[in-house]
């Protein structure tokens, strides 16, 4: 069975809006490059940069308990370490990350966003070597995987709801399209080759359990469909998208080819 | 804030009809015995019992210092269902209306600086703002008044000379066009702001100030309607262990107060389902929302990501 990707993001901080990728070179055994390079963490709260232990998403702001971080867009240039921040298009921020200056007006941003009391901010975490998957918890293998979507699956749960949904309310790395709903409940522990022979090859590790942040919608940062619960009701399970690892080198863009195991041949 | 946790009806008498545009009827409502009337909150509505039948929320848009009258201004909404129509075709000078106590959905703080968004006859509340205010002093206060025209601006007049040397922007639709909102939201500052309006225009100025503190933006807009379907309404939360009493606010979860307090439980899907956060139910109803906890696991136990209070409050404690 073959499908294509509709379309690759990378979320350079944790929580914070997606950014569209027209191509993304990935090495076998990494997740996306700069995916959850940073993260705001509380203060007074889990997250410690020196003595750092992987901690849990609550320790985070994150649109499970910060519904307006969709409502402003972020972009991030590795290259110059500048990230821009807008609502609605219009510019409220531009920071360099690299500098202490930086760090202090992206995180004073934020601590608006979130409503801290006066003084209290984010603090900024980001640790060498690692990135803040909610997978990264489960040891270094997960951390390092990519997330995958069919968005027939999501057309499917739609027809069932009779309500629309944004993709990205599911904030995976890799969107495909062109399969039958629901074929990757099948793939776990099997091969895909994503995006031909130019790209990678890469294991389906394990299904992803969807949690409360799926409930904002990323256009109006409402927090307005309860996704988990029909996910619940429908199916009895909660479970949208896979991760797979990279098993190989090579590189993904949008219209990329994808074979995906035939369910004829499923064990 | 509530002005009154009663919702008792009162009878009150029409002192006074006058027509402010075309479409706009202003009351004036006094009590028959002259006696004075439940002390109400600038932002604060009545709900009216109109002689179609239908019950209609007016905000008071009067000096709510005055206690003797409540002042409304209704519009005739053509499409709707009778009540503002039945409003201003059939009450007159000397009838009587039956009305709730005033409730208070759009709290006025005390602010170093306002800004205040009116579109139409959404300016009855925030000509009481106002009002206030200018009563208090306030010093650095910002109308913008949306309308489709002039004629079609009620108060304008009284607003124009109100609001004498503070800024007032005063936008007409059919003349001006779409108004460009972002040179008056860039930079938030210490403002608070209130947003009287339609829907579209809400969601407009939601969506164009996520980068303020969301403590200042105020509308009177569908806060405490969750994405569960049910109406969520505040609550007091107490943790047994301690003793300590913790307000859980409409757009607040039990178990975001929780943290917010302090105290750390356990979560994961946040939705519900996964039956991570369950506490134990030392007292009080629960409105169970969640779909792990039995019918008979539920005289114990609360899951605080989704659950409520059905009443005033819940004890909780730790399994």
């Amino acid at each position: 069975m073959h499908g294509s990707i509709h379309s690759l993001y990378r979320y350079p901080v944790k929580g914070l809006t997606p950014e569209p990728l027209d191509r993304v070179a990935l090495e076998a055994g990494r997740a996306f490059p700069f995916d959850r390079l940073f993260a705001l963490a509380k203060p007074q709260g889990a997250y410690n940069a020196d003595t750092f232990v992987p901690v849990s998403k609550r320790e985070y702001y994150v649109l499970l308990n910060t519904d307006r971080l969709a409502g402003l867009a972020v972009g991030f240039d590795p290259e110059t370490g500048l990230i821009r921040v807008t609502v609605q298009g219009h510019p409220v921020l531009e920071a360099d990350l690299s500098t202490e200056a930086g760090r202090a007006e992206f995180v004073e941003l934020y601590a608006r966003v979130a409503d801290l009391p006066d003084g209290e901010r984010p603090v900024l975490a980001e640790q060498p070597g690692y990135n803040f998957t909610d997978q990264a918890n489960n040891g270094s293998r997960m951390m390092n995987t990519i997330s995958l979507i069919n968005r027939a699956s999501i057309r499917e749960f739609e027809a069932r709801i009779g309500r629309e949904l944004d993709p990205l309310r599911f904030r995976a790395n890799v969107y495909i399209e062109g399969l039958e709903p629901w074929v990757e409940r099948d793939w776990i522990g099997r091969e895909l080759q994503l995006g031909g022979s130019g790209g990678v090859t890469v294991r389906v590790v394990e299904e992803t359990e969807r949690c409360a942040a799926t409930e904002v919608d990323p256009s109006t940062a409402r927090r307005d469909v309860p996704v988990v619960r029909l996910l619940h009701e429908n199916y009895g399970h909660e479970i949208m998208g896979v991760f797979a690892e990279v098993l190989s080198v090579g590189t993904l863009a949008p219209g990329d080819s994808v074979a995906v195991p035939d369910a004829a041949t499923a064990a | 804030m509530t002005a009154s946790t009663t919702t008792a009806d009162l009878t009150v008498v029409v002192a006074a009809r006058r027509m402010l545009t075309a479409d706009v009827c202003e009351f004036e409502l006094r009590r028959r015995d002259g006696g004075l009337l439940e002390p109400a909150e600038p932002g604060a509505h009545i709900t009216v019992h109109t002689p179609s039948g239908e019950a209609r929320s007016y905000s008071l848009t009067s000096d709510v210092s005055d206690l003797g009258r409540y002042v409304i201004a209704v519009r005739r909404d053509e499409g709707g269902r009778g009540g503002s129509r039945s409003m201003i075709d059939e009450v007159n000078e000397g009838d009587s209306l039956t009305i709730s106590s005033p409730r208070n959905a759009f709290e006025l703080m005390d602010a170093p600086a306002y800004l205040l968004v009116a579109a139409g006859i959404g300016i009855t509340p925030i000509r009481a703002m106002l009002l206030e205010l200018r009563r208090r002093g306030a010093a650095d206060v910002q109308l913008v008044y949306l309308s489709r025209s002039r004629a079609e601006t009620p108060y304008l007049d009284e607003l124009v000379e109100m609001t004498l040397n503070r800024p007032i922007t005063l936008h007409h639709r059919s003349l001006h066009g779409a108004l460009d909102w972002w040179p008056l939201l860039e930079s938030p500052g210490e403002r608070h702001l209130y947003v009287c309006g339609p829907e579209s225009l809400q969601n407009e100025l939601r969506a164009l100030t996520m980068h303020w503190r969301p403590s200042r933006v105020h509308m009177e807009d569908f806060a405490g309607i969750s994405a569960f379907g049910g109406i969520s309404l505040p609550f007091v939360l107490e943790w047994q262990p301690s003793g300590v009493s913790i307000a859980v606010s409409e757009t607040q979860t039990m178990l975001g107060a929780l943290e917010r307090a302090g105290i750390d439980a356990d979560s994961s899907c946040g939705s519900g389902t996964c039956g991570t956060c369950r506490l134990r139910l030392i007292d009080g109803e629960a409105d169970h929302r969640d779909v792990v906890l039995s019918e008979s696991e539920r005289r114990d136990f609360v899951m605080p990501c989704v659950s409520r209070a059905l009443n005033k409050g819940l004890v909780v404690a730790p399994l």
